[in-house]
């Protein structure tokens, strides 16, 4: 922020500045902010749609009765078993790749721009896709898993394959976010110590082990922070792919969120639903950024 | 590294390669099938496993398929417009972040939420005025006195830039649900007053704009802190005006940047399901929504779900070969440093 301490005297009493964050300010104020508000004075109502009934004013009610409800808890540790797992495939391959780009492998510039494609598909489209491929019977991924005997799985009709099918497209398309920045990483990484390295006749493990990894250890923790928080909002894929079926076991918390808001129209219910969720993720967020804060410290 | 560890990278890429593209050719060659060539099991080689035929295709663009082109121009209209808007509006208050500084006092923060949430809350419990009345009065009031409250001395923190950029950037951490379905009420609410704002081109528009704004003012902040500041210092020195600095000086300095983070935008745009899903139901519905209602209109039709499939991605790829192209000039990397 040292640019901004130099120009202070000339620019800092500028009116100006007021027209250029102006527009932006309004706008997150207006379309993120107010509503946020809004729907949490909806959220202490008891406020119905169909059947209509009055409103009343229930305070905290809608939110105790969200706790105590199995299908709650249920869905938000779905959210999380899908958000954890995916994220942690996704950062373990996308590292791999991000090193093997790096080091130059035969036809990097290809791959390059190949990895990037899921990133950019709609995700109904993935889905859509995906039921495709997992279908039962019709499937290419049924007839490969044929050739070892195992014909005509459930693949999306039961709750642990379907699991796996929503992980898999979720590692499919959000794997090319970590190559991204990892290889973006690596490339600020200093050559130097790599020679240094070199001259000590450190293994390639150990180089990664003792050099590559702790260096990239703060951008690798905001690649996973934001991967985890993007995928606590999975809900085009799951939609389209299971329906959130079978039963509930694959519903996610937008999912479960929209079912109560659109088709219950349980106004009062779904804000305070939508703020329970908020909280999750506010809750998840400050606990990893927490435990990962000695540690990044430590690498400074 | 050495000889057998680069050939283990180049398999592992390869793998992935196959992994990552073959769902993609999936569906480009099923959307070429006929009805026998999907029931009768995977086919996998144009020509040779099944005869290509474009039914598909001429039924899509013949509209016998619900309402395709309509669909498709509200998203491109709706993406081009939010795109264009949010980039900027975001990178000039990008701009106003790095170059200028500004003081928010956490009271006057704290003041403005208390103003807002406690006053609707009061006008509507107590004084019986309709939820929308009561949020009109108490949200604007709130805004006022905060801005007032800000020119005071006051106890407490007081919040620089970085702080306001965590503010702009954090609302991207929410989940989406808790805006699209309070904007939902607060759309059906307002047009209950005489002006329609759900399954609008500016309605659905200004959600995508805030929508957005977080990530457009993320990836602009570097790109402008990478600029040097003397030449703007030698424009203020000959007293031209802010607005004529950035727009003739600035904007065209980071062009790349703006451009990079225009394509990126674009494609959140274009994708975006939830909001789509809340916001619109006919005349602005957008392609996710038609292609994710494909599923259960279509069922197993997998030669037409595949062709609207594409409709949505083949837009998109022709961006990731742009965004590869600029990537490989280092580009992207500022971006996300």
């Amino acid at each position: 922020m040292s640019e901004i301490d130099a120009t202070d005297t000339i620019r800092g009493r500028d009116p100006m500045k007021y027209v250029f964050i102006g527009p932006a300010f309004a706008v997150v104020l207006l379309i993120a902010i107010f509503p946020l508000i809004y729907s949490l004075g909806i959220s202490l109502l008891s406020y119905r749609l169909a059947p209509p009934t009055p409103v009343r004013f229930v305070g905290l009610d809608n939110y105790a009765a969200l706790l105590q409800q199995e299908r709650f808890w249920q869905v938000a540790r779905t959210t999380a078993l899908i958000g954890f797992i995916a994220v942690a495939l996704q950062y373990v391959i996308g590292f791999a790749l991000a090193l093997a780009l790096k080091a130059k492998v035969p036809g990097e510039h290809l791959f390059r721009v190949g990895f990037l494609i899921p990133m950019l598909v709609a995700p109904v489209a993935v889905a859509l896709i995906a039921r495709m491929m997992f279908n039962p019977t019709m499937g290419p991924l049924n007839q490969f898993l044929s050739l070892f005997g195992l014909v005509n799985l459930p693949l999306l009709t039961q709750t642990n394959y379907a699991l796996g099918a929503i992980i898999a497209v979720e590692v499919w398309q959000w794997t090319p976010f970590v190559v991204l920045m990892m290889l973006a990483g690596l490339q600020t990484l200093p050559d130097d110590v790599y020679e240094a390295a070199a001259l000590e006749n450190a293994s390639a493990w150990r180089q990664f082990w003792d050099i590559t990894f702790p260096m990239l250890a703060p951008i690798s923790a905001a690649v996973v922070f934001i991967r985890l928080i993007e995928s606590f909002k999975i809900m085009d894929t799951v939609f389209v792919m299971t329906g959130g079926g079978p039963g509930i076991s694959t519903e996610t918390l937008t999912l479960f969120a929209y079912q109560e808001g659109f088709k219950k129209f349980n106004l009062g219910y779904t804000s305070a639903l939508s703020f329970l969720f908020l909280i999750v993720v506010l809750v998840i967020g400050s606990v990893y950024l927490a435990v990962l804060k000695p540690y990044l410290d430590k690498q400074k | 590294m050495t000889r057998r560890g680069r050939y283990w990278a180049l398999f592992f890429c390869l793998v992935w390669a196959a992994f990552t593209l073959f769902p993609i050719y999936w569906v480009l060659i099923t959307s070429f099938k006929t009805p026998p060539a999907v029931n009768g099991g995977p086919t996998y080689l144009p020509f040779i496993d099944f005869a290509p035929t474009l039914d598909a295709w001429s039924d899509l663009f013949s509209g016998r398929r619900g309402q395709f082109f309509n669909t498709f121009y509200s998203s491109t209209l709706v993406t081009l417009f939010a795109s264009v808007a949010a980039t900027a509006i975001g990178a000039m208050a990008a701009y106003a972040l790095v170059r200028f500084p500004f003081r928010v006092k956490l009271g006057a923060g704290l003041l403005f939420f208390a103003i807002a949430f406690g006053g609707y809350q009061t006008l509507t419990q107590g004084f019986g005025f309709g939820r929308f009345d009561a949020a009109l009065r108490a949200f604007p009031s709130a805004l006022v006195a905060a801005i007032l409250v800000n020119r005071l001395r006051l106890p407490g923190p007081v919040l620089g830039n970085a702080d306001i950029l965590f503010w702009f950037v954090s609302q991207r951490m929410f989940p989406p649900i808790v805006t699209a379905f309070a904007l939902f009420l607060i759309y059906t609410e307002i047009g209950r007053a005489g002006f329609k704002l759900v399954d609008t081109f500016w309605g659905l528009s200004l959600a995508y704009i805030a929508f957005s704004l977080p990530i457009v003012i993320w990836l602009m902040r570097d790109f402008f802190a990478a600029l040097p500041v003397e030449v703007e210092e030698a424009a203020m020195v000959d007293a031209v005006p802010q607005w004529r600095i950035f727009l003739d000086i600035v904007a065209p300095m980071a062009a790349p940047g703006l451009a990079a983070t225009f394509m990126i935008t674009l494609a959140f745009v274009w994708n975006e399901f939830l909001f789509a899903l809340f916001l619109t139901n006919a005349r602005w519905q957008t392609l996710p929504i038609l292609v994710a209602g494909q599923n259960s209109q279509r069922g197993d039709e997998w030669w037409a779900v595949s062709a609207a499939a594409l409709v949505a991605i083949i837009p998109m790829m022709l961006l990731a070969a742009v965004l590869g192209r600029m990537m490989r000039s280092g580009l992207a990397l500022g971006a996300i440093k």
